[in-house]
């Protein structure tokens, strides 16, 4: 994986570190990240986007506490091996929780009942 | 003995640090009681409004200036009364550098570099041609940005263990300001270089900063590190019907013409918002740093 694959938009709200931890949840459950892939150290990643290495750090510490890298002796982080035979549903649904949370706040802010939006939304996932 | 010994050592291990900084000019108070201390390889960024006092500060923790009252502490010797090791250990960039316009940029560059033991000359020389500085021509010469150019490369090149930048965006474009900052990241990651840099760039102090510090009207109003001030505070708004409901507690008010009610508001130790954010209309956004200090320093 190259450091250019991560976006960092330094003045959101959610901290750089997070940032970089829902990428590389994102990349690895869409397939893009492979189980074993090395990542960059923490100082290409660092350099590349002028952002402090303790961020990267973080980043990455919070990642394998997840479960979704491993440290490899002496080669650095890595996607988990053990990745690959796929999140379970709620692991997956997980991830989807922050838009979940925004659009009920949206449609709350609208004064929408639950039972249009969630027609529409089946409509949208297609069943 | 030993206690003493200790005490001295823990001092010394704080690069720079300062106690109940006051200070004035022309009856006006500027600094009004300033606590502040780094950490060894923190990033610290200041910010404030223009003349919230950041420069004052800085120099008064250099010893650049002899304050009202209160101490400053330069490696643990007080500021006022800094030996050459303490100097050769650190590097200072004024907001507008004037030592030495007499000689040209490499001159002054060779000239100070034989002060410093760590001088980086091959860093120097590549910086210079990057940052596209004439190293023939008089620093008198140079535009204020580019004088301030040349002083961040002298900076720079001491690999100092304490770097203090006083608005050192101001003087370069984006691609240079990028690459000033990477240099300041990998820095503080290497080789653990403290840093202390005041901007007005909110967005360069959160790419690097590990802590930011907010002067305000001669007050520190908050010194946090830059992940938990985004994840502590966020602006709650109160429809006007619900706005007596209002916590107490808000570090900044702001009443809407109508009759609504905008707060800035902090996380309680378990991470929950004031009670007031589960009244139906009311609201909480998450706030970047920028809209965090435009609403406390309204």
């Amino acid at each position: 994986m190259d450091a250019s694959l991560l976006t960092i938009q330094p003045n959101a709200p959610e901290p750089i570190y997070r940032q970089i931890v829902e990428q590389l949840r994102r990349l690895v459950a869409g397939g893009q990240l492979a189980a074993g892939e090395l990542l960059p150290s923490v100082r290409e990643v660092a350099g590349f986007h002028a952002i402090n290495p303790m961020t990267v750090s973080r980043a990455y510490g919070l990642a394998e506490a997840e479960g979704l890298l491993e440290r490899l002796r002496g080669k650095g982080m890595a996607v988990a091996a053990t990745r690959r035979a796929g999140q379970t549903e709620h692991q997956r649904l997980a991830l989807l929780e922050p838009q979940m949370v925004e659009l009920a706040r949206h449609a709350r802010e609208l004064e929408l009942p639950a039972e249009p939006v969630l027609r529409r939304l089946t409509r949208l996932l297609g069943d | 003995m030993n206690a003493m010994l200790r005490e001295k050592e823990s001092v010394a291990a704080v690069p720079l640090a300062a106690r109940g900084l006051t200070h004035c000019y022309e009856g006006s108070n500027v600094l009004r009681g300033v606590d502040l201390a780094l950490e060894p390889g923190s990033v610290l960024g200041l910010i404030g409004r223009n003349g919230a006092g950041k420069s004052t500060l800085i120099r008064a923790m250099l010893g650049l200036l002899q304050p009202l009252s209160g101490s400053a502490f330069v490696f643990g010797e007080p500021a006022l009364k800094l030996g050459d090791d303490a100097k050769a250990r650190l590097a200072y960039v004024p907001q507008q550098p004037e030592a030495l316009a007499w000689l040209t940029a490499q001159q002054m560059l060779d000239y100070v570099g034989r002060f410093y033991p760590r001088w980086d000359t091959e860093f120097a020389r590549k910086t210079l041609e990057r940052w596209k500085i004439q190293p023939n021509k008089l620093l008198a010469k140079l535009s204020p940005g580019e004088r301030q150019r040349v002083d961040l490369i002298r900076a720079l090149a001491s690999q100092p263990e304490l770097l203090v930048l006083d608005e050192p965006a101001a003087a370069l474009d984006p691609v240079a300001r990028r690459e000033l900052l990477r240099e300041v990241a990998l820095r503080a990651g290497d080789s653990g270089t403290t840093v202390l840099f005041s901007t007005h760039i909110v967005s360069d102090l959160e790419r690097v900063a590990s802590e930011i510090a907010f002067l305000h009207e001669g007050h520190l109003l908050l010194r946090c590190g830059v992940d938990e001030t985004k994840e502590r505070y966020g602006r709650l708004w109160l429809p006007a019907a619900k706005s007596a409901a209002a916590p107490a507690q808000a570090l900044s008010r702001r009443r809407h013409d109508d009759g609504s009610l905008s707060l800035v508001v902090e996380r309680d130790a378990q991470g929950r918002w004031p009670e007031a954010a589960e009244l139906p209309g009311a609201r909480v956004d998450a706030l970047g740093l920028e809209d965090l200090f435009v609403e406390i320093a309204e």
